[in-house]
């Protein structure tokens, strides 16, 4: 037997030549931190060292590491934190926290190599950037990832003192932080999912006998009533068995026979005049949803759900007067037709769930954005009583809208596990992850926009077809009715289903496209009325929130200093564009404040996916009472407590500050009439000494409505749309249990690029975000959200896009080789300017912030290589073979 | 997912750092005998010759050659190419043996589920589907383009390639012309690659490598680049063009380089002399971008190199 040592201690081998490092890391020696994620090499998450050199575990045999001395994340902080450790706490380096103990390994080594040579010196961004090329963060943590970096390099976190932003930081960088992914009970199962091979087919025959005659193996059918498979990668069954490899044979043995039918793929094909249609009449409620509510009711022919077109306004005028503009050749008429891909969450930690039963009781662990709703959820569709399940979820590892709902890998686990007798856990490997776990459908927008003679927004008419796979509820036109009021729009939205997996929300549904299409065309009718693009915006757009926005924006030294139009190899543009959000929140949502042995503890059944939700929970609180947020627990990720928010919509902040507020107010009081000794005279902790010698008490407060004084100019932007928009919000209250409320949370940014002309590369110099979501309760997380907003939008913008296989509709891109996110050398400059205004209504003053700062990114970068080259950029991603194309399609012309 | 249909490699598959099996092996693609390569002297590192022309063992890690010092002193190229492979974690394990005879990128063929002549099925689903980062030569019945940066830059070295059965092998007489779409390389069934020969430098020569991709790093080469030549009195004297990315082998670029040969190392006569650079391509429905970039990518490093 061969043997390795791992941090420190010596450990045996296996003799199984496929056995890899991770797998002695994670499953033999149960040191979690490490993460699989890709699986190839590509993403750093399960970077080790051995013999001091970073390398890829989740490909090394097990066997090379032989002789050698293996250090994990666990060994890195095992002395006392690394300065790289105490840097990415400080500087918030970090969200979700599953790519961290990757950067923390390589940081570390790259570190302690640059201390060893270069002393103190402070490393440039390219120097960083090359150095941790081998990590990838979907979160966008990078601008954070710099300056901790740099700083620990400098030496300047070299002494003792820690402190972190992030109430979590610790356990995330030191990889104690426990995700559903390392859940790993006595006796737990490994389940795998049989997919679908064929795009569209109704099953014959699933014989799952020849899998369960194998040994301990545990087999479940997950095929509907209709057997009807609709795209690749469907599941039919699913199994478990005590490792990989025995589920693996266990799939393999599924007798499986499919009655092939006609399949259609994607927005063009799915269009056609007699392609065959995907959900007939009676199976039309198996579409999948891919917007963050229920959707209203629409025309549904064949493939093609719509037009929902509830927010036109005057839609026929709209139409004539662009017919008439067009007739009359009109140069102010902007018309151009816009294409957006497919995005994929690519959430680091895939869609995972752990189930357990103990008699009748089901713990879940899920990596799930919505712990409460889904507890809810799994007690409906099992008809077991709410208090017989709970959902954990202590860390999530992203989700990005991809993980709200009850997914295959719940329903799996739970299955199985009942069936089993045993836990199960179903975690979806990177292909999985990448093809059946949702996307942002890609869109084709048409769009005419015309301004009046007198220089007034006349017409804009959009209209909206989004490749939604097996889902439908896309709205993507709609949401350009909320922003520019005009005489008239005319705004259709259609769902193109086809046999693909089906979309899901993502950050911001349809928000990114609209503003791709329609910010563009703004900028063009700024180019042809002659008026600069953001003082026509600010013309155009009333909203006060986004009115401020544009008179900082316009401040800017880098837009006030633009150049005209260059020519050479590289050429320079500046470009702007706006967005927004709807503010919204969650009725009913409580939040227990209480004082527990001396300590506050803040308790609420909601989630941090990455975006801070535990941190603004301590730093509200804390700062009521004058304390340290390390002086507040925070108890979340577990639905036995008081009903939280999902995290989607951006809601999560404005729904548990106005309860944590209201209850922080009664138990002080409460505190106060029960102190048998007052705090003394001119303490400068009063509550610290109140706190600690209060007895046990418990505040539980709910959700309010919000205040009526609103800021001049600040209304809901449902109300302003009349009749069809109190409707809408009456429907997303009703039935999604989601209430719009008043201001919109808006974000202008200023991005400048750098086209190379010869090699179709665009560079990202930097970006100026301003963002509009009310007072910042936790300031350097917010910053980290808005970067990371920003870093997403600009994978949008230029790399990200699904690719298929254009008859079978397989996803080509299912690995992170081919699906290309943004790293950390891709990442500008990012200047974040909070406008803290415009709340004043809302108890605490804060709204969402995820959403709005990642919709105008991808339309500020196409606006700034149109003034960079002189060439309209009409489709996404903007990668080389499409810059290259329109420099040879304009000198061709 | 279920690897039911695979058509999975049964054969024994030598193993050096694994960086590209263990893939293979995680998806069920490759599932036959793995048989370890262990380092000898022979094997690893690198040792210089009287005449300056150097050895490289096939188990030397990419790392190990991006940070040597003499190398980069005579083989810049080498260099470059081996800095601006994959990440620095894969370049810490991965080998340059390994790099040569590493298997396909290939969406396709890396799908287990799917069929392609890499895999013993009768056609390129890739030609027929989405070839989006595919071949711009079309010169074989596979259209992947060969994945191997090492094998782009040795070729421009005229480096030669000895196994365990035999010596003195080109890069083609390795790689093949890429009318073999069922392979990746020529070697036979338990041939080892066991050290690469780089010639002695020429005098004076200047080299540079290059990539195109759409991010900074960490990205398959839409195109890349070696090129090396000597110049002397303000003109080209001798001049090696290497490409890939483009074909389903490494490519020298003869006639762009023999058309800079003698003429004045300019930026005028490289602009002119680029435009060669794609005679001879043969792009797919949806590769014709790639024409471009190679036009300007040969600019570039030329250019560079001129400077």
């Amino acid at each position: 037997m061969t043997t390795t040592t791992v941090n420190g201690r010596v450990e045996s081998l296996p003799d199984d030549p496929d056995a890899l490092l991770i797998d002695i890391v994670r499953d033999q020696l149960k040191l979690t931190g490490t993460k699989l994620v890709c699986g190839a090499g590509v993403c750093g998450a399960c970077t080790v060292l051995v013999d001091g050199a970073p390398v890829a575990s989740c490909l090394m045999p097990a066997q090379a590491a032989a002789g050698k001395s293996v250090t994990t994340v666990e060994g890195i902080g095992a002395a006392g934190l690394h300065p790289v450790q105490k840097a990415f706490m400080a500087h918030d380096a970090l969200q979700c926290g599953f790519c961290t103990p990757g950067f923390i390994v390589e940081a570390t080594a790259f570190c302690d190599q640059w201390r060893a040579t270069r002393g103190t010196a402070v490393p440039s961004r390219e120097e960083i950037g090359a150095a941790l090329s081998g990590h990838l963060c979907r979160c966008g943590a990078y601008d954070g990832i710099f300056r901790a970096v740099a700083d620990a390099c400098a030496g300047r976190f070299d002494g003792d003192h820690v402190a972190a932003p992030r109430i979590e930081a610790r356990d995330k960088v030191t990889g104690a932080a426990k995700y559903t992914v390392d859940i790993n009970h006595d006796g737990q199962l490994e389940g795998l999912i049989l997919r679908s091979r064929e795009a569209h087919a109704r099953i014959a025959a699933l014989d799952l006998a020849p899998a369960r005659a194998l040994a301990g193996v545990t087999a479940v059918s997950l095929l509907g009533d209709d057997k009807v498979v609709r795209y690749v990668g469907e599941p039919i069954a699913a199994v478990a068995a005590k490792d990989r490899k025995t589920a693996l044979a266990a799939l393999a043995a599924i007798k499986l026979t499919y009655d092939k039918l006609p399949a259609v793929v994607g927005l063009d094909a799915g269009r056609k005049d007699g392609a065959p249609v995907v959900f007939d009449k009676a199976s039309r409620k198996r579409a999948g949803n891919v917007s963050e509510a229920a959707g209203g009711p629409a025309p549904w022919k064949q493939n093609i759900r719509g037009p929902t077109a509830v927010f036109s306004t005057r839609a026929k005028k709209a139409r004539s007067w662009v017919d008439e503009a067009r007739q009359a050749n009109n140069k102010l008429l902007v018309e151009a037709t816009f294409r957006t891909a497919t995005q994929q969450h690519v959430c680091l930690e895939p869609h995972a769930a752990v189930a357990r039963f103990d008699g009748d009781r089901l713990t879940l662990h899920a990596s799930t954005q919505q712990v409460f709703h889904l507890k809810e959820q799994i007690a409906k569709r099992y008809k077991l009583d709410h208090d017989k399940v709970r959902v954990i979820a202590d860390h999530v590892g992203g989700g990005f809208g991809s993980k709200a709902s009850l997914g295959t890998e719940t329903i799996a686990a739970i299955e199985l596990a009942r069936e089993a007798k045993a836990p199960v856990r179903v975690a979806y490997d990177r292909q999985e992850e990448l093809s059946v776990a949702g996307y942002r459908p890609a869109a084709e927008l048409k769009v005419a926009l015309l301004p009046s003679d007198q220089g007034g927004l006349k017409a804009l008419s959009v209209t909206a077809h989004a490749d939604t796979g097996a889902a439908t509820n896309s709205t993507i036109a709609g949401l350009a009715r909320l922003i520019y009021p005009a005489e008239a729009k005319d705004l259709s939205d259609f769902d193109v289903i086809s046999n693909l997996p089906p979309g899901a929300a993502f950050r911001g549904p349809g928000g990114p496209p609209m503003a791709f299409a329609v910010e563009q065309s703004i900028d063009e009718a700024a180019q042809r009325l002659k008026v600069d693009p953001i003082a026509l915006r600010k013309r155009w757009d009333p909203d006060p929130n986004r009115q401020r926005l544009y008179d900082w924006a316009s401040g800017l030294d880098i837009w006030r200093n633009r150049k005209p139009a260059q020519t050479g190899r590289y050429r320079r543009g500046i470009g702007v564009a706006t967005g927004y959000w709807l503010y919204l929140w969650q009725p009913n949502v409580k939040v227990e404040v209480a004082v527990k042995a001396g300590r506050i503890v803040a308790s609420t059944a909601t989630q941090d996916i990455g975006t801070g939700t535990r941190s603004v929970l301590a730093d509200t609180i804390a700062r009521e009472f004058d304390l340290e947020p390390s002086d507040i627990d925070v108890r979340i990720g577990d639905s036995s407590l008081p009903e939280g928010p999902g995290s989607g919509g951006s809601r999560v902040t404005a729904s548990v500050m106005p309860p944590t507020l209201q209850a922080v107010r009664k138990l002080k009081a409460q505190i106060l009439e029960q102190a048998t000794r007052k705090p003394a005279p001119g303490s400068n902790a009063p509550w610290r000494e109140l706190i600690a010698r209060s007895p046990d008490i418990a505040v539980v407060e709910t959700r309010g409505e919000d205040g009526k004084n609103t800021a001049p100019g600040i209304r809901s932007p449902l109300r302003e749309v009349g009749l069809m928009g109190m409707v809408f919000g009456w429907m997303m209250r009703r039935f999604s249990n989601i209430a719009v409320g008043a201001g919109v949370p808006s974000s202008v940014q200023v991005i400048e690029v750098e086209v190379d002309t010869w090699l179709g590369h665009v560079r990202v110099l930097n970006v100026h975000t301003g963002i509009a979501v009310g007072k910042i309760a936790s300031p350097a997380l917010a910053r980290s959200q808005a970067c990371g907003a920003v870093i997403q939008g600009l994978g949008y913008a230029l790399y990200e896009a699904r690719e298929l296989d254009p008859k079978t509709g397989d996803v080509l891109t299912a690995g992170m080789e081919d699906y290309r996110i943004p790293g950390i050398a891709d990442t500008p400059e990012i200047d974040v300017h909070f406008d803290e205004a415009g709340f004043d209504h809302v108890l605490g003053n804060s709204v969402g912030i995820g959403e709005a700062s990642t919709v105008p990114t991808s339309a500020a970068v196409a606006n700034a290589i149109h003034d960079a080259i002189g060439v309209r950029l009409t489709e996404i991603p903007i990668r080389p073979d499409r810059i290259v194309a329109a420099l040879k399609g304009r000198t061709a012309a | 997912m279920s690897a039911a249909t695979a058509p999975a490699m049964t054969a024994p598959e030598f193993r050096a750092a694994g960086t590209d099996l263990s893939e293979r092996r995680r998806s069920g693609l490759s599932c036959g005998e793995v048989i370890d390569l262990t380092a000898s002297p022979e094997t690893i590192g690198v040792a210089w010759n009287a005449d300056g022309s150097a050895r490289v063992g096939a188990l030397t890690a990419i790392a190990a050659i991006a940070s040597d010092a003499r190398l980069a002193q005579a083989y810049p190229g080498i260099t470059a190419a081996a800095l601006g492979l994959a990440t620095p974690q894969i370049r810490h394990m991965a080998t340059l043996g390994g790099n040569l005879a590493q298997r396909s990128r290939c969406w396709y063929y890396r799908n287990p589920q799917i069929a392609c002549l890499k895999k013993g099925g009768a056609d390129c689903p890739a030609r027929s589907g989405n070839h989006l980062y595919h071949v711009a030569f079309d010169l074989g019945p596979c259209v992947a383009p060969h994945p191997s940066t090492m094998a782009m830059a040795l070729m421009a070295y005229g480096a030669k390639v000895t196994t365990d059965r035999r010596s003195g092998l080109s890069i083609t007489d390795l790689l093949g012309d890429g009318s073999n779409g069922a392979a990746d390389n020529l070697l036979a069934p338990g041939e080892r690659i066991e050290q690469i020969e780089l010639p002695a430098p020429l005098a004076g020569e200047c080299a540079h490598y290059k990539r195109a991709i759409s991010r900074s790093y960490a990205e398959w080469p839409l195109v890349e680049v070696c090129a090396r030549a000597v110049i002397s009195g303000g003109t080209f004297r001798e001049v090696h063009i290497a490409v890939g990315g483009i074909a389903p082998v490494p490519l020298q670029l003869t006639a762009c380089a023999t058309a800079l040969e003698g003429k004045p190392a300019t930026a005028a006569t490289i602009a002119q002399a680029a435009e060669l650079a794609t005679s001879g391509a043969k792009p797919l429905p949806m590769t014709g971008y790639k024409l471009e970039l190679l036009t300007g990518l040969v600019r570039d490093v030329m250019e560079r190199i001129a400077t």
